[in-house]
């Protein structure tokens, strides 16, 4: 019994990692109907970044974030100016594979930079542990989950709070509307792009000192970021939440339970199973109009 | 007319010269030549046109774009490694079976997507890839896990060289692009280039989506996977990472767009440029960080073509050349449009001429809303056999969302539908349309992939297997299509995309196209709003001469004069419910069709409302 609740606490926490790390795909979605195939090369580029951070000038990553958010954000609105937005215009079908040769190439420009040599952060809690009777609480998970928290709910106060959000809602419930008003939905786009790989990075920051990383671990986290936002029905970001902790409690389940080998197996399993049986993912109350029923 | 027939004949029959000294020259090559480089070059070359051309009959056909289509390369070598190495099975046959893995698969697959559009088959298809991949990692005791799975060496008298791996991989190539050829010239080809312009239009004139894209995703697959066979057998050894790569998923999409996605050569080209360009950077790019180099190139040269090279080679080359030559056409066509123009057409089949007692269309207590808005409340109509039904009100009344209800674009929340007697509300869009429903759209949607003719060709009045084989338009299919487009005046612009009519002549051409359904009920949207009083007084005819032959219409209209002169019977909608039924007569000075019309008088045209 303490095994089996040591497990879900674990996939709990990780799962709120999760939702961090899937909120800027989701967003993406909701708003300009894309599938930023770029998702997991943008956390990994982010979590090279908190680790240069970290060895050279020795900040711990979760204060590091904030130094790497800003400047990813940058990077975000370029790569969407100068590609994504262009190749949209020119086919919209052709834009996700646009987005994944992006990833592709940041892959390449971060093997470059850092080398193919597996890396990770160490801050002095990322080891450690709380005990509560007899679970642990590895600090790592824990902070890391916290933090999450922390940034996802700043996220939902921009959007539900300020004029920025209404703009971003606005513009992705209804496009025409949007203009009449005066929000240009392709001025919103660049802030979108902008705020999700913002937000990514925070998600790539907690990875750096919860996984070990390689250049091409980018592939891998497509696939997770992915299959969260498809249990949650993608563009929806309370969906990204429920999905974040289905995905960790399963991902925890199995890695004790069956093997840790097929851990990794989770995220594609799921994303296949749900789309077979409910493709508007398990926590949508619509149905989506993509998606026949 | 002759002399443009024979330049016609006399391109085709060079053009077959030009592949048969290119394919001569190939399976000449290695017999000529025993440099064993540009062999193993072309052996991978082969290997990535056949990728390439596979990966072109979903993702260039029906437009579905696939980043994990070298999964069936794995499934395709796996199968076999796995049957030579464990069963003792010859490798070729191995090769065969590995094709046959791969096509279950892509049927399986197809199910997965079966509910979903668009980027959710990119998201499947990269998914299944990556789980594969971990299944060929983790399943060490069948395939021998990370460290791999080996191959027999080749048997053969070492003086053939590669000569085995080289014509078997030539002539699935071949293969490939047969099968590409006559799936473009089938009517599968027309249902799969009308998916990729639009899929809902496509469902509503009978295709069965869901049926098509499969078979053009088994049919691709199989070919990848056979040839992933023939790579594992030639290299002799078999890797997750090297079977289940994303980045050879990448290069035949790559492939496919740089040479044109959608032709028959443009996967075939882009191919036999992206690997020659492999080998140089393999050869070019030394020291560790060589396949950083080469991946950064390739995802550049992707990024590069997606932006500005969006069609591909052959589609741009061939448009620059042609643009002089179409214009001539369009002159022609324009021409010889103004004859004709009776509207007099014998359209009907079977369905049509019996024309049947009772209702043709029977809607009752049909209900949908969205979000809190009831947008249809608990409508009951019908529309009696070989009558003219109106269905007028004010904008946002939902009368078109009630066609979308009665067509099965949207799934109401109660109620049900009954065609000439048989319940079809819980039909597919598709099945519906085989009942004998047919509609047309406010603004008309037409596939601009396929000429006028092949638009009027294209709807389905069943599915049927054989039938997707047969070639895309018979000749009588021909001849009839033209009499309906001569008939509505439209003869001139047969051959050409429908993307350079008028709205009003798209409209034309979209009310021929859903005639070949044989309907028993046609719903017009706003045929007669935006289109010139000629072309009106043409599409009076055309309703009277369809209604003549026993199809029952139901006209959604606001120009009262035009409902007036072809209408037995008027519906009339408000805030999503039927307010009143009669004759425009009756209607005329109704107090609550008045009342729903208050916001928009004038639409009426009853004069000025007391208020």
């Amino acid at each position: 019994m303490a095994a089996l609740i040591q497990t879900l606490v674990f996939g709990l926490l990780i799962g709120g990692v999760y939702a961090l790390m899937s909120t800027g795909l989701t967003l993406v979605f909701g708003v300009m109907k894309i599938v930023n195939m770029a998702q997991g090369a943008f956390l990994i580029l982010s979590a090279y970044l908190t680790y240069s951070l970290w060895t050279y000038a020795g900040i711990d990553p979760l204060i590091g974030a904030f130094i790497v958010a800003p400047v990813m954000g940058l990077l975000g609105v370029i790569l969407y100016k100068g590609i994504i937005e262009r190749a949209q215009r020119i086919d919209a079908g052709l834009a996700i594979v646009a987005t994944f040769a992006l990833a592709l190439i940041l892959e390449a420009v971060t093997a470059l930079i850092w080398g193919p040599e597996p890396a990770t952060t160490t801050p002095d809690y990322f080891n450690q542990a709380v005990h509560i009777g007899s679970i642990a609480i590895p600090k790592a998970q824990l902070y890391a989950c916290i933090f999450a928290v922390v940034i996802t709910a700043g996220l939902a106060f921009i959007i539900k709070r300020t004029w920025l959000g209404h703009a971003i809602t606005a513009a992705s419930e209804n496009p025409e509307g949007a203009r009449l008003i005066g929000v240009e939905p392709a001025r919103v786009g660049t802030w979108i792009f902008a705020i999700s790989i913002a937000t990514t990075a925070f998600g790539g920051a907690a990875l750096s000192f919860l996984y070990q990383f390689v250049p091409d671990s980018q592939d891998g986290w497509i696939g997770l970021t992915l299959s969260v936002v498809i249990l949650g029905g993608l563009g929806s970001i309370p969906g990204v939440v429920a999905g974040g902790l289905v995905l960790g409690v399963a991902e925890a389940l199995t890695s004790n339970y069956v093997s840790v080998q097929w851990s990794t197996a989770v995220p594609f399993i799921l994303i296949l199973v749900v789309l077979t049986v409910r493709p508007q993912g398990l926590f949508a109350l619509h149905s989506r109009e993509d998606v026949s029923s | 007319m002759k002399r443009a027939l024979l330049r016609g004949s006399a391109k085709r029959s060079s053009r077959l010269l030009a592949l048969l000294i290119g394919v001569l020259a190939l399976a000449a090559y290695p017999v000529l030549s025993d440099n064993l480089y540009v062999q193993n070059m072309l052996i991978l070359t082969f290997i990535l046109a056949i990728g390439a051309s596979g990966w072109n009959i979903m993702g260039g056909y029906a437009g579905y774009i696939s980043l994990g289509s070298s999964l069936f390369t794995g499934l395709g070598a796996y199968t076999a490694g796995i049957l030579v190495a464990d069963f003792g099975v010859p490798p070729f046959i191995g090769c065969l079976v590995g094709g046959v893995t791969a096509g279950v698969a892509a049927a399986l697959l197809s199910l997965v997507t079966r509910r979903t559009r668009g980027m959710y088959f990119v998201i499947v298809t990269f998914a299944a890839l990556q789980l594969f991949g971990l299944i060929a990692r983790n399943w060490k005791s069948v395939t021998g896990g990370s460290s791999g799975l080996a191959m027999p060496l080749p048997m053969w008298n070492i003086a053939y060289q590669d000569w085995p791996f080289y014509y078997s991989l030539l002539v699935v190539l071949l293969a490939a692009i047969a099968v590409s050829v006559l799936i473009r010239r089938s009517k599968l080809g027309t249902g799969l280039f009308a998916i990729k312009d639009d899929e809902d239009k496509a469902s509503g004139i009978g295709i069965n989506a869901a049926a098509y894209k499969m078979i053009a995703f088994v049919l691709g697959s199989i070919f990848i996977g056979v040839a992933g066979g023939i790579y594992a057998y030639y290299i002799s050894f078999i890797t997750p990472a090297g079977m289940f790569d994303i980045v050879a998923s990448v290069l035949m999409v790559l492939a496919a767009l740089l040479g044109g996605r959608g032709t028959i050569w443009g996967p075939v080209l882009g191919a036999f440029i992206i690997e020659p360009l492999s080998e140089l950077t393999t050869t070019s790019f030394g020291g560790p960080n060589a396949g950083s180099f080469r991946l950064l190139f390739f995802a550049g040269i992707l990024v590069l073509v997606v932006l500005f090279l969006p069609k591909g080679l052959i589609p741009s080359i061939s448009e620059a050349l042609h643009n002089t030559a179409r214009m001539g056409a369009l002159r022609i066509a324009r021409g010889s449009s103004s004859s004709g123009a009776s509207a007099r057409t014998q359209v009907a089949g079977e369905r049509g001429a019996s024309a049947m007692a009772g209702d043709a269309l029977k809607v009752s207590g049909l209900t949908k809303s969205f979000g809190g808005v009831k947008a249809v409340n608990d409508v009951s109509l019908r529309v009696g056999a070989g009558s003219v039904t109106g269905l007028i009100g004010p904008n946002g009344s939902g009368k078109t969302t009630l066609f979308n209800l009665i067509d099965g674009t949207v799934t109401p929340k109660a109620g049900t539908v009954a065609l000439a007697g048989t319940s079809i509300e819980r039909a597919s869009r598709a099945r519906r349309a085989h009942a004998g429903l047919a509609r047309t759209y406010q603004l008309p949607r037409l596939f601009d992939s396929l000429s006028v003719i092949e638009n009027v060709v294209a709807p389905e009045r069943r599915f049927s297997l054989t039938r997707l084989f047969l070639p895309r338009m018979s000749g009588d299919e021909r001849d009839q299509a033209l009499d309906v487009l001569a008939q509505f005046g439209l003869a001139g612009f047969a051959d050409i995309s429908p993307s350079d009519l008028s709205y009003g002549q798209r409209k034309l051409v979209e009310l021929a196209q859903i005639l070949s359904l044989d309907p028993v009920l046609v719903m017009l949207d706003e045929p007669a709003a935006g289109i010139s009083p000629a072309l009106t007084e043409r599409l009076t005819a055309i309703i009277r001469n369809l209604n003549g032959q026993g199809i029952a219409i139901l006209l959604v209209e606001h120009d009262l004069a035009f409902i007036a002169e072809l209408c037995d019977n008027v519906f009339v909608m408000a805030d999503g419910e039927v307010v009143a039924e009669g004759t425009v007569a009756e209607l005329t000075g109704n107090a609550v069709v008045v009342d729903a019309y208050l916001g928009e008088p004038a639409a009426l045209g009853i004069g000025k409302v007391k208020s």
